[in-house]
């Protein structure tokens, strides 16, 4: 079968060949990544073929200039994460026929990401994350003698499979919409990995994680949009680590964040009212953070002239009682 | 740029992190060299488990013995004695890493039954136990602190009066050249599967470590013994894990027979790999397969064994060939796999040129000798990198720090020079490569005979011919790829050579070298190692070594 | 055709022009809107994620009072549809948790049995209203207006609690009908992404950030405005826009429609009815190119 591929191809030595066309810019905040020179081609190849198969193809048959990261062929090793067709995707995973719109298949490397050369990228912000997190055990003490392992349950180990699945593709981070407009922000694998060791029955730091991974850049600054779980090749669902992560924070008493107060805010109207009120929820999520209060009021004025600040007085629902059973009995640190 | 350690690791999938790890540990300035980023490795990609003789009721020396026979008794037994003795406190030591190993009941460490084994051993995590280990020794390595030249291509090691005191490496970033100094190095780049083709192996195990340790004049031993996994997938190849056998599965002709009871009556489908691989190749010969391939039946381990111990392979069927493993039985054919072969070490990973470590896969020490159990290559990786890692630092402390070497970065520098300046003639590496690996594969696989191993020498040898006029595609110094590939295909054409010539030497069949001419295994002239050893412009040197037998007289290897 | 109908508490708080627009096309449309007027709110994924227990029972409770009513339940919200659809997905693939809600519900008057199915407007609009239907209710056609879809996230992911593998389609269905209402549907990336709203008391900077890019973007690319389905997409995107052009440095200017409230218009409503006099962004110039005066 034939298929067609189009490369957003990048050169730092600014050679291309003369059928590369087009130059694509990115719409802002993407705007400094550098545009890319499209260059189409064919391949004849069968119908179950993945577009690394296509890539391959062309690098050893038509064009050896084309730069991509590729080993294992079969989603482990975690190299070929790029844009197919506008989304994160491993190459070797992503089979042509499925992504073929409008009789091509797009790729090329993310703007979210520094391109070095046509499909590669560079990996140091999103390995420097991982870092970030300290991803590695710190033994919790006294360890076991040197022929005597940790006893732990194997549910406690196996909850981890998940996460110890990632390959460090990048996926994620490339499709990220927090990342996107907050480098600051960790990342959901740099967070998946810190959900690992902090769930890790053997390790010694678990407290000065949870703390750490509660602060700035940290599991407050996630979006909640399932990107990451939508993307992942290896269903890591790093935003199901991440709310895992902030329960077992705010459980553990690191709750001097917006993202509790959030919470509590939340709970405490559903449970009183059975709704949400939008018209307290903003100031109790920022407690005393003055400057957090004053920022939010210039659009608390826009809603109030347009008429749609909700009631002062929130009204109950009918049947609120029913609301109030349930929270008594299984309504946890919101009873 | 010229840069200076006390010792160098060239790799950094386990074997070569965990030798930087102990080098680390035992104060050595260490640094890994790595073509790729150290979790591309290809560690990630071993599946079932990794052996150890652990549990209850369990001896290191029924490990050793199983290994032993494993390796139908070419693998020297000091050295397997070393490998199973220590095994036990690698797993914990790793377990103390925070390897999430499987466990039992009892929150121990948990088994799963593996090929070749008496009892069961292999220590696992789902079907992921490679990638499992690779990442968290990944993780140690941080926090070690350890320099990683990452995407750092070695071109030759340096070497300087009769010992190994660095390595030249190609800054895939810049395209820049570089001088690594060092007073020790340690070769741990994996296996060489892209000789073959088809191949389990990813696209980077191009044998780049055999080759370079070669041309430094340490001889390459039991090249010959290449294994084929039995169960790849059909058309990739990918790898399914034994441990699909170990939990169970059955392998089965056009029929439907569990054709193993022919081959292996005692153990079915967990006899040795060599001993499955040969029953497939026959059974297809002889018209019982299906396009070439047999079919690993894994519907009776029902859904929740299958998604729980097998997510991986679960998924790979699905995903490559659109099979559901819980519902269908899947096409598999045997793979070239594993290279038992390679760089002559003792047992603290010492080569015979000074200052050359060697360790993991590239190595051969022998402690897998004509054939490799499932299982006890990761442990291979962990027991001889942590070796090599610890005498490589005891060596490095008597040895002065090298000034001087650039008259080989100016040499190097000369020779990609005329490679990038080589005109176009029509040759690419790409069907260079792929005209070596299917010859490979045809002539020297599973069966092979007198006649066809000299037409695969010649081959190899028409090829090395036609390399000289590979040009390069790419001109570019940034990630110049075509560069690399090139280089690679040089790496391995050497090892091509190699293994072609030592099967041809062994005029029997052992372990993984079946001869259909030299049917039998002939212990009284053939239990030896063949070496072979470079020699600049002229033909190799053909050697030999003695086995080293301790406890385990050779016997008739039956499962 | 009648619905339990979940409105969610945003359309009865800060946006009520959701609620008084999603009334007012029930008629061309055929339906019968039974509100669950004792339901209580979703808890948004905030609630799931601090405490999946309470969320459970607090959602099966909605889900058990939709089942009662003998319809299928509508929402007019993403962020509800997302939520119910994921939570009502676990009850029906997990007997135990279904169980353990029961067992807290179960003595007020209300028990699951995991029949409910959860539908947004948007695909009652092409599922099971029918297209026929929505044309012939159509009697003013918004030629000359280009709109930008925009989703909001939880009515895209996660994609199998939403049923998007076994009907893809939905992840088109803005498109279809911006262009079944004559209208110019806008092809921009911002369209499938978040809006921001999630981390809004968070990181406010980041938060309108998010949506500023995107109605920037959809701007760019010629849209006159947005249509979302989603009324905390809404807040953020039209009720905090003045301070996401402060942040990111730009007018922007774009009206965001609510989803009935396009219909409405296409059905010949008065903007007045439909509340388009009651934004943070006025809606007058988009209204002018269909000769509309709010």
């Amino acid at each position: 079968m034939q298929f067609t591929i189009e490369v957003g191809r990048y050169n730092p030595e600014g050679t291309y060949a003369p059928q590369a066309a087009r130059v694509e810019s990115y719409p802002p905040p993407w705007n400094a990544s550098p545009p890319r020179h499209v260059q189409t081609y064919t391949v004849e190849l069968p119908e179950h073929a993945v577009v690394l198969d296509a890539l391959i193809a062309i690098r050893e048959y038509q064009d050896e200039s084309l730069a991509v990261r590729c080993a294992c062929r079969s989603a482990i090793c975690g190299s070929c994460a790029m844009w197919i067709n506008g989304h994160a995707n491993l190459a070797c995973k992503s089979k042509l026929s499925e992504f073929t719109e409008n009789g091509k298949t797009r790729v090329e490397c993310p703007p979210s990401m520094p391109v070095i050369r046509d499909l590669i990228w560079d990996m140091g912000p999103f390995f420097a994350k991982h870092r970030n997190v300290r991803p590695w055990l710190e033994q919790k003490q006294p360890v076991p003698g040197p022929l005597e392992e940790y006893r732990v349950a194997n549910e406690s180990m196996e909850e981890l499979i998940q996460e110890v699945s990632c390959i460090s593709c990048g996926a994620c981070l490339m499709d990220c919409e927090s990342y996107a407009v907050n480098a600051n922000f960790l990342g959901p694998q740099a967070l998946a990995q810190a959900y690992r060791y902090a769930a890790d029955p053997r390790d010694e730091i678990t407290n000065e994680r949870l703390r750490s991974y509660s602060e700035s850049g940290g599991v407050w600054d996630c979006t909640h949009c399932y990107e990451c779980v939508a993307q992942c090749p290896k269903n890591v669902a790093p935003l199901e680590q991440i709310l895992k992560l902030r329960k077992m924070a705010v459980d553990a008493g690191f709750t001097n964040n917006a993202g509790t107060r959030h919470a509590d805010a939340f709970a405490n109207s559903v449970k009183h009212s059975g709704r949400l009120n939008e018209l307290t929820l903003m100031p109790k999520s920022l407690g005393f953070n003055i400057v957090e209060q004053l920022r939010s009021i210039p659009s608390a004025i826009n809603m109030m002239r347009a008429g749609k600040l909700p009631p002062l007085i929130h009204p109950v629902i009918p049947g609120i009682e029913r609301i109030r059973t349930i929270f008594q009995r299984v309504g946890g640190r919101f009873k | 740029m010229i840069c200076d350690h006390d010792v160098l690791v060239l790799g950094a999938g386990l074997a070569g992190m965990r030798a930087a790890l102990e080098a680390a540990r035992n104060g050595a300035d260490v640094a890994i060299v790595t073509k790729v980023h150290p979790v591309r490795s290809h560690s990630n990609a071993a599946q079932g488990g990794i052996n150890a003789a652990l549990g209850e009721g369990d001896t290191w020396e029924s490990h050793a013995f199983d290994t032993v026979k494993g390796s139908d008794y070419l693998a020297d037994q000091d050295a397997v004695e070393i490998m199973c003795s220590e095994a036990p406190r690698d797993i914990v030591e790793f377990e103390h890493m925070g390897v999430i190993f499987y466990r039992g009941p009892d929150g121990k460490l948990g088994t799963r039954a593996f090929g070749g084994a008496s009892q069961a051993r292999t220590y696992f995590v789902g079907d992921i136990t490679g990638q499992a280990l690779l990442v968290t020794l990944y993780d140690q390595i941080l926090k070690a602190g350890v320099r990683v030249y990452e995407e750092w291509f070695a071109t030759t090691l340096l070497i300087m009066d009769g010992s190994c005191r660095g390595l030249v490496a190609l800054e895939m970033l810049t395209g820049e050249l570089h001088l690594l100094r060092s007073k020790a190095v340690i070769d741990a780049a994996g296996g060489l599967g892209r000789v073959f083709e088809p191949s389990t192996n990813a696209l980077i195990c191009t044998g780049d470590g055999y080759a370079l340790a070669y041309r430094a004049g340490a001889p390459l031993m039991d090249m010959e013994m290449v294994q084929y996994h039995p169960t790849t997938l059909a058309g990739s190849g990918f790898l399914m894990t034994e441990a699909a056998r170990g939990e169970g599965a059955y392998l089965l002709d056009r029929d439907g027979k569990r054709f193993l009871e022919k081959y292996a009556p005692s153990k079915m489908e967990l006899a040795a790999r060599d001993v499955i691989s040969r029953a497939e190749t026959t059974e297809i010969a002889e018209g019982h397969g299906i396009d070439g391939n047999v079919l690993l039946d894994c519907r009776h381990l029902g859904a929740e064994k299958i998604l729980k111990r097998l997510p991986q392979i679960h998924e790979m069927a699905l995903d490559y060939l659109g099979i559901d493993i819980i519902k269908e039985p899947c096409p598999v054919r045997p793979g070239m796999h594993y290279q038992m072969g390679g760089v002559k070490t003792d047992s603290n990973g010492a080569t015979s040129v000074p200052g050359l470590y060697a360790a993991g896969e590239v190595a051969c020490v022998s402690v897998h000798g004509g054939n490799r159990l499932g299982a006890n290559s990761l442990l291979d990786t962990i027991v001889f990198g942590r070796r090599s890692g610890k005498a490589s630092v005891e060596y490095a402390r008597n040895v002065v720090a090298l000034q001087g070497g650039e008259e080989l970065l100016r040499a190097e520098q000369q020779r990609i020079n005329d490679l990038l300046g080589r005109p176009y003639t029509g040759e690419t590496h790409a069907r260079l490569r792929l005209e070596l690996a299917t010859m490979m594969d045809q002539k020297c696989g599973v069966y092979r005979d007198e006649a066809g191993l000299e037409e695969a020498l010649q081959k190899v040898l028409e090829l090395r011919k036609r390399y000289e006029r590979v040009a390069v595609g790419d001109k570019g110094r940034v990630f110049n790829q075509a560069l690399e590939f090139v280089l690679e295909l040089d790496y391995m054409l050497d090892c091509a050579e190699a293994i072609v010539r030592s099967a041809i030497v062994r005029k029997e069949s052992r372990g993984a070298q079946a001869r259909t001419d030299y049917p039998d295994r002939n212990d009284a002239q053939w239990l030896k190692h063949v070496l072979v050893t470079y020699r600049p412009g002229a033909q190799p040197v053909i050697s030999y070594l003695p086995v080293t037998i301790t406890q385990w007289k050779p016997e008739v290897r039956t499962y | 055709m009648k619905v339990a109908f979940f409105t969610g508490c945003v359309s009865k708080g800060a946006c009520p022009e959701l609620y008084a627009s999603a009334k007012a096309i029930a008629q061309p449309l055929g339906l019968e809107l039974e509100e669950l007027t004792e339901a209580p709110c979703t808890g948004a994924g905030v609630l799931s994620e601090q405490n999946p227990e309470l969320a459970d029972s607090l959602n099966g409770l909605t889900l058990a009072m939709a089942e009662s009513k003998g319809a299928d339940l509508m929402t007019i919200c993403s962020t509800c549809q997302g939520v119910l659809s994921n939570h009502n997905y676990r009850l029906k693939t997990e007997a135990q948790r279904l169980g353990r809600v029961n067992a807290t519900i179960g003595d007020q008057g209300y028990r699951y049995s995991g029949s409910t199915n959860v539908k947004h407007l948007l695909w009652m609009l092409f599922e099971d209203i029918g297209l026929d239907r929505v044309r012939a209710a159509i009697t003013r056609k918004l030629t000359g207006l280009k709109i930008a879809p925009f989703y909001g996230c939880y009515i895209l992911r996660p994609v199998e609690a939403l049923g998007l593998r076994e009907r893809p389609e939905r992840k088109t269905y803005l498109e279809q009908l911006i262009a079944l209402l004559g209208a110019e549907p806008v092809e921009y990336r911002g369209a499938t992404k978040c809006c921001g709203f999630p981390m809004l008391t968070f990181n406010r900077e980041a938060s309108l950030a998010m949506g500023g890019k995107h109605i920037i973007e959809a701007k760019e690319k010629g849209a006159d405005l947005l249509v979302t389905p989603c009324p905390l997409c809404h807040l953020n995107l039209d009720g905090q826009q003045p301070d996401a052009a402060r942040v990111m440095k730009r007018k922007i200017d774009v009206p965001i429609f609510h989803l009935p409230q396009l219909l409405g218009l296409a059905f010949g409503l008065s903007p007045q009815e439909l509340r388009l006099d009651r934004h943070v962004v006025p809606t007058a110039a988009a209204l002018e190119k269909v000769e509309l005066k709010v």
